[in-house]
């Protein structure tokens, strides 16, 4: 699947759990720039995630992922397996 | 050996003496030998040391073991199985007083059996720290986020590394094995700064926590003479001895590590201008919150059950409400644990664990509706005033919270709350009262200034490291700083009658 592709799926989880129609994620998008996104909210994030795109995050994935650039890069190597 | 006693800067300058002069690649072994006889310097038994052992082994085996199998499926049962031992042994030495208060408990309420004594066991220095820390190894591990550690002695580095047995910080293995392992040079720049922060945790310790200490306990220790404001006092007092005492303790251990070259992570950052309780621990033992979070609070909130029961809430309460459910729940088990870290009893789960959670929930749940009445009275948030009084709130709560943390049995606790309510403001006025509670005049000013000194660090602690900053001034308004903590600490300190160089709060756990 192609990074434009990914991105739009993952425009529609982002714009879905944080309630926000006007969210465009890009590869430095991080928790800084969406105001709801804490730790709290970051697993239900990672769920929508999981399962919108038929993949699971392992924890420690989940834990060390910066930026919705390494979000994208784990999505895209695990759907290409 | 306490940190602040004669005997540990004894022990620490042979230390540091060795270090520096073996070549880099063998200061590990200076480490761990030093580990150990720190660990055992109080308490060398068969007891202690088949402790160690045992939880040692537990970790540096299934350690080995975990990353073998991590392809074919089997780590997994090799992780609950080292996990199940580290906590067995946790649980053994540190807990069997909680299930016995709660079975007497059960037997005074329905009067069936006999009441049953309390058992005090033998345990090693560092057991609450230790424990977590080799768990957080183990998962790591499993999760492939670090490689098993081959060789048992740096293997028991990492988990007895002296200076973090007092009184934390936790460390993980990814951040501390080029730490631990690598070797460091001596600089001179380090070594300063890092006797910097000793002399500024001392002064937090002896200087101001053992003053305030010395009012709490007069209080609490004697509630049938004191009552109203004296106990208020004592409450308001108490989480400043806690933090200072703590975090005092915390720059210590930083410093005599960053002098090692060794850098831990921090633990506290400016708590007390926290606005939300939430905010609080954020800034209040940061590596227990972190360890928490990623080893207990993720993966609860991951796993099947819990999605489960999110999608069944989201299908009944709607989406928005739904989702809280099972994230309450979550908080509600974590912060239960976590009062459970802080001590074996009730008091502490209460105090360091419900307490906590209560406010959090309520946080949640009524800051939109008070966003929506402030609104409506146009009362602005952002001024200077409406966040002083949230500040203000949070001490409030916390001071509140902290009098079952320091009460000795929740009984204790209430009668503290009662003995509160009685209006006696006259003895902060009368000039006399409040200087029999263990402190003279003389004393209070001191505290008073030294209080004032350590908020004004803080508030420079904001905006970056103070020491840096202490660094850029010109040389005689910095040694002119150094030489007044210097001698604040030697001229003020509490060493007291028959001074037991200061107990760590935080030490029991």
């Amino acid at each position: 699947m192609e990074k434009e592709q990914i991105y739009e799926r993952l425009n529609k989880v982002f714009r879905d759990v944080f309630d926000d129609e006007d969210i465009v994620v890009t590869d430095t998008t991080t928790s800084d720039d969406i105001e709801d996104w804490d730790s709290l909210e970051h697993i239900n994030l990672i769920v929508e995630v999981e399962h919108e795109f038929g993949i699971k995050f392992n924890m420690n994935e989940v834990t060390t992922m910066k930026n919705v650039g390494d979000m994208v890069n784990i999505i895209q190597s695990r759907i290409s397996n | 050996m306490n940190l602040t006693s004669l005997v540990f800067l004894f022990f620490y300058l042979i230390i540091f003496i060795i270090y520096f002069i073996v070549p880099k690649k063998f200061q590990w072994i200076i480490l761990s030998i030093s580990s150990f006889i720190f660990l055992f310097y109080h308490n060398l038994s068969f007891a202690t040391i088949s402790q160690a052992l045992i939880a040692l082994l537990s970790a540096y085996l299934f350690g080995i073991l975990i990353e073998k199998n991590l392809e074919n499926g089997k780590s997994r049962k090799f992780l609950l199985f080292g996990i199940g031992l580290i906590l067995i042994e946790l649980i053994y030495l540190k807990y069997t007083n909680l299930f016995i208060s709660t079975f007497n408990y059960i037997v005074r309420v329905f009067h069936i059996g006999s009441q049953q004594s309390y058992i005090y066991r033998n345990s090693l220095i560092g057991i609450s720290y230790y424990s977590l820390i080799m768990i957080s190894y183990l998962i790591d591990v499993y999760r492939g986020s670090c490689k098993a550690q081959k060789n048992i002695f740096k293997c028991a580095l990492f988990m007895f590394y002296f200076p973090i047995l007092t009184s934390g910080p936790f460390i993980r293995y990814n951040d501390m094995e080029s730490e631990l392992y690598s070797g460091h040079k001596f600089n001179y720049h380090t070594m300063c700064s890092g006797l910097l922060r000793i002399c500024w945790g001392i002064f937090k310790v002896l200087v101001i926590s053992q003053r305030l200490g010395y009012f709490v306990d007069g209080v609490y220790n004697n509630l049938a003479l004191y009552n109203g404001f004296y106990v208020l006092i004592a409450a308001l007092f108490f989480p400043l001895q806690l933090y200072t005492n703590f975090s005092g303790s915390i720059d210590i251990i930083m410093g005599i590590s960053e002098i090692l070259g060794i850098k831990l992570p921090e633990n506290f950052k400016t708590p007390f201008f926290s606005k939300t309780i939430t905010e609080f621990w954020r800034n209040w033992h940061i590596t227990l919150g972190a360890w928490l979070k990623d080893y207990i609070f993720y993966p609860l909130l991951k796993s099947d059950i819990m999605q489960k029961l999110n999608r069944e809430c989201k299908k009944i309460f709607g989406k928005k409400t739904g989702k809280k459910i099972p994230l309450y729940l979550s908080m509600l088990i974590m912060w239960i644990l976590i009062g459970t870290w802080h001590g074996g009893a009730y008091t502490y789960i209460i105090g360091s664990g419900l307490l906590q959670f209560i406010f959090i929930f309520l946080e949640d749940i009524l800051s939109p509706i008070v966003s929506k009445i402030n609104i409506k009275l146009g009362i602005n948030e952002e001024t200077f005033s409406y966040k002083l009084y949230q500040v203000i709130r949070t001490y409030l709560l916390f001071s509140f919270s902290m009098i079952f943390f320091r009460a000795t049995s929740i009984s204790n606790a209430i009668d503290i709350i009662k003995n509160i309510f009685v209006w006696n403001p006259w003895v902060l006025f009368d000039h006399t009262s409040l200087y029999k509670t263990g402190l003279d005049l003389y004393n209070y000013h001191i505290l008073i200034v030294s209080l004032i000194a350590m908020f004004v660090v803080q508030l420079l602690q904001r905006t970056g490291s103070v020491r840096e900053k202490l660094c850029k001034q010109n040389i005689i308004f910095r040694w002119t700083i150094i030489y007044i903590l210097i001698f604040s600490i030697i001229i003020f300190g509490c060493y007291g009658p028959g001074y037991d160089p200061t107990t760590f709060i935080y030490r029991q756990f």
